[in-house]
């Protein structure tokens, strides 16, 4: 980065360029501006017209307390919907990282019969996304629901979780081959040559050195589980911030939309703490996948 | 489990199979079975998921011949098919440009001004898309409480508020949903793009500078030739990802902000016959087979094209 330093910019076009980005990234500051704005007021603010806004900390109370009469009445407990879709993600998260990571090593070190045929399945998969596969999965959901032990409400955290979860193993497989990747092979002949088996070799050494790809593969993983809405729509028993939301603007003349504002920021209020504290990982992660 | 090839489980093949068989696994229940599953279906005259009823049943290519009956004379669909053909071209146009616009657009600013553009771009794609749908449903909503009929009010541009997704047909809910989609799209080329250009050469650029090349003439004559795998890269991944993912249009669609018969794709499609209202699994799993050999062929196309064999060169470590 430093050599891009020597070069000469003019300050006016530098500017110029500056200005026409802006503007294009308006829609989506403004767009989001206003929803966070609406939260915080009596009624939406989402015209331009201030005199709509009348500041207010009532959404947040009524929130917090679940007293929202969100429709007809109904008690909405939004804190559990957050805790639902808090499981979600962290489930979600946690399966793709040790997934991932299992394959990952697989992929990069290991040199196995069918290996290639491993990684094109892997790619093609990467490359076609799984979710126009619904069907069929909602229908091993039903054929093997009836055989759940204990509550279909835990049944059907745990489907949403691996379902949701395989979306991403082909992508987090692909992340993690790239991390193995830049581990020189020096330090783990060592360990082998020790006589320590390939499993303790990636759980001691290996682990420990792809930390910044597990990192990225945790905060990955638990970003596609929270903002998910088509899973959890149709395979959990229970609500979710996405589906709190996608039910009170089937009927947006009943509902607290202010309420539903203020809902929208808290479940958006994860994603924008991680993006202020991890842009560099987030960037990471998109990248994976490019050749090397 | 047969196997014909000497020597399957060797010791270093038994290996390797705990670390991948947990990947396996999932792949097999959640890609393989589905895709077995959704063809047996598509013979089956399956209706509000009621399985005891209809699973038995087969008929045969009925739900095929019906698909291909409807894409010639049902309106609905053959807008369906109208609808996917234009958004899928137009947004993947302004996915390939719009990242490659921004990443030279941030490249010739200070990084200090454009890092956190980048990060903004990054939001569409990452933010809960619940919140995201929210968020256009407020920008585009049809009366004067829309952000974009306010606006354009104010500035007297327009008297009466528009209702963008139904009124002006069939330009209004395409805009939204090639808009809507377009943007978290962006990002993911901005992203390659941004990284392939930091791989270049710096020399490269300060030579062409020192020569009094313009930015125009840097990006036109240096970057974008050695972007060309990647812009390939992007053209390709984006346009199997539009065909198949319909998450973030299903809810505009789904609270009315467009109209149905322009705001459905292919995939978005098949959601909803399998889904929403009077359901037809039947039918929706014969349109998603057709949909799966569409896009593995796309899909292997591509990586053919990507030069797949390099990106699968053994591990040369190996012991």
């Amino acid at each position: 980065m430093s050599l891009k330093d020597v070069e000469v910019r003019s300050r006016k076009t530098e500017v110029l360029i500056a200005l026409a980005v802006i503007l294009a990234t308006l829609p989506i500051i403004i767009g989001f501006s206003l929803i966070i704005l609406s939260s915080f007021s009596k009624s939406m603010v989402t015209n331009f017209d201030p005199k709509s806004f009348h500041p207010t900390l009532e959404n947040w109370i009524n929130l917090f307390q679940g007293k929202s009469a969100a429709v007809g009445g109904l008690r909405e407990d939004i804190l559990k919907y957050t805790l639902n879709t808090a499981i979600v993600a962290l489930g979600v998260s946690l399966l793709v990282t040790l997934v991932g990571t299992m394959s990952g090593y697989a992929i990069s070190r290991m040199n196995f019969r069918y290996r290639k045929q491993f990684l094109l399945l892997i790619l093609l998969l990467h490359a076609f996304p799984g979710s126009v596969l619904i069907v069929g999965v909602y229908f091993i959901y039903r054929l093997i629901a009836p055989l759940a032990l204990g509550s279909i409400t835990a049944f059907s955290f745990f489907y949403v979780i691996i379902a949701r979860a395989a979306l991403e193993i082909p992508m987090a497989t692909w992340l993690m081959k790239g991390f193995f990747d830049l581990i020189p092979w020096e330090v783990e002949w060592a360990a082998l040559i020790d006589g320590a088996s390939r499993f303790t070799v990636w759980r001691k050494v290996m682990l420990p050195l792809v930390k910044p790809g597990i990192a990225a593969i945790l905060l990955f993983g638990f970003l596609a589980g929270w903002q998910d809405l088509i899973y959890v729509r149709t395979f959990l028993a229970e609500k979710t911030l996405a589906t709190f939301i996608e039910y009170n603007l089937g009927a947006p003349e009943y509902a607290e939309m202010p309420l539903v504002a203020a809902a929208a920021t808290l479940y958006l209020l994860p994603t924008i703490v991680f993006f202020v504290t991890s842009q560099q990982l987030l960037l990471k992660v998109s990248l994976a996948g490019l050749k090397r | 489990m047969k196997i014909k090839s000497k020597g399957f489980f060797t010791r270093r093949t038994s290996e390797a199979l705990i670390f991948i068989l947990p990947a396996l696994i999932l792949i097999i229940i959640f890609y393989i079975l589905p895709v077995v599953l959704s063809i047996y279906i598509s013979f089956t005259p399956l209706k509000n998921w009621n399985l005891d009823r209809y699973l038995g049943e087969i008929v045969g290519f009925r739900n095929y011949e019906k698909f291909f009956y409807m894409l010639q004379h049902d309106p609905i669909i053959r807008n369906v098919f109208l609808t996917t053909i234009v958004f899928i071209t137009i947004t993947l146009a302004i996915n390939v440009l719009g990242g490659l616009g921004l990443a030279l657009a941030t490249y010739f600013v200070s990084e200090k001004l454009s890092a956190p553009f980048r990060t903004l771009w990054l939001l569409p794609r990452m933010a809960p898309i619940a919140v995201y749908s929210l968020v256009w449903y407020y920008f585009f909503h049809g009366s004067e409480i829309g952000t974009l009929n306010s606006f354009l009010m104010h500035l007297g541009i327009i008297k009466e508020p528009i209702s963008w997704g139904h009124d002006i047909i069939p330009w209004g809910p395409w805009s939204i949903i090639i808009f809507v989609n377009g943007l978290v799209g962006v990002s993911f080329g901005m992203i390659v793009f941004t990284s392939a250009i930091s791989n270049i050469p710096k020399e490269l650029v300060i030579a062409a500078r020192v020569d009094g090349a313009s930015n125009w003439q840097i990006s036109r004559r240096i970057f974008i030739p050695l972007m060309k795998w990647h812009i390939l890269y992007v053209t390709t991944w984006q346009l199997l990802s539009l065909l198949t993912t319909y998450a973030h249009i299903f809810l505009l669609v789904q609270w009315g902000l467009v109209s149905r018969q322009y705001g459905t794709t292919w995939s978005l499609y098949i959601y909803q016959v399998a889904f929403t209202g009077r359901t037809d699994q039947g039918l929706a799993a014969a349109a998603g087979v057709i949909l799966v050999i569409v896009g593995g062929i796309l899909g292997y196309i591509t990586l053919r094209m990507l030069g797949f064999e390099k990106m699968i060169t053994r591990p040369r470590g190996d012991i």
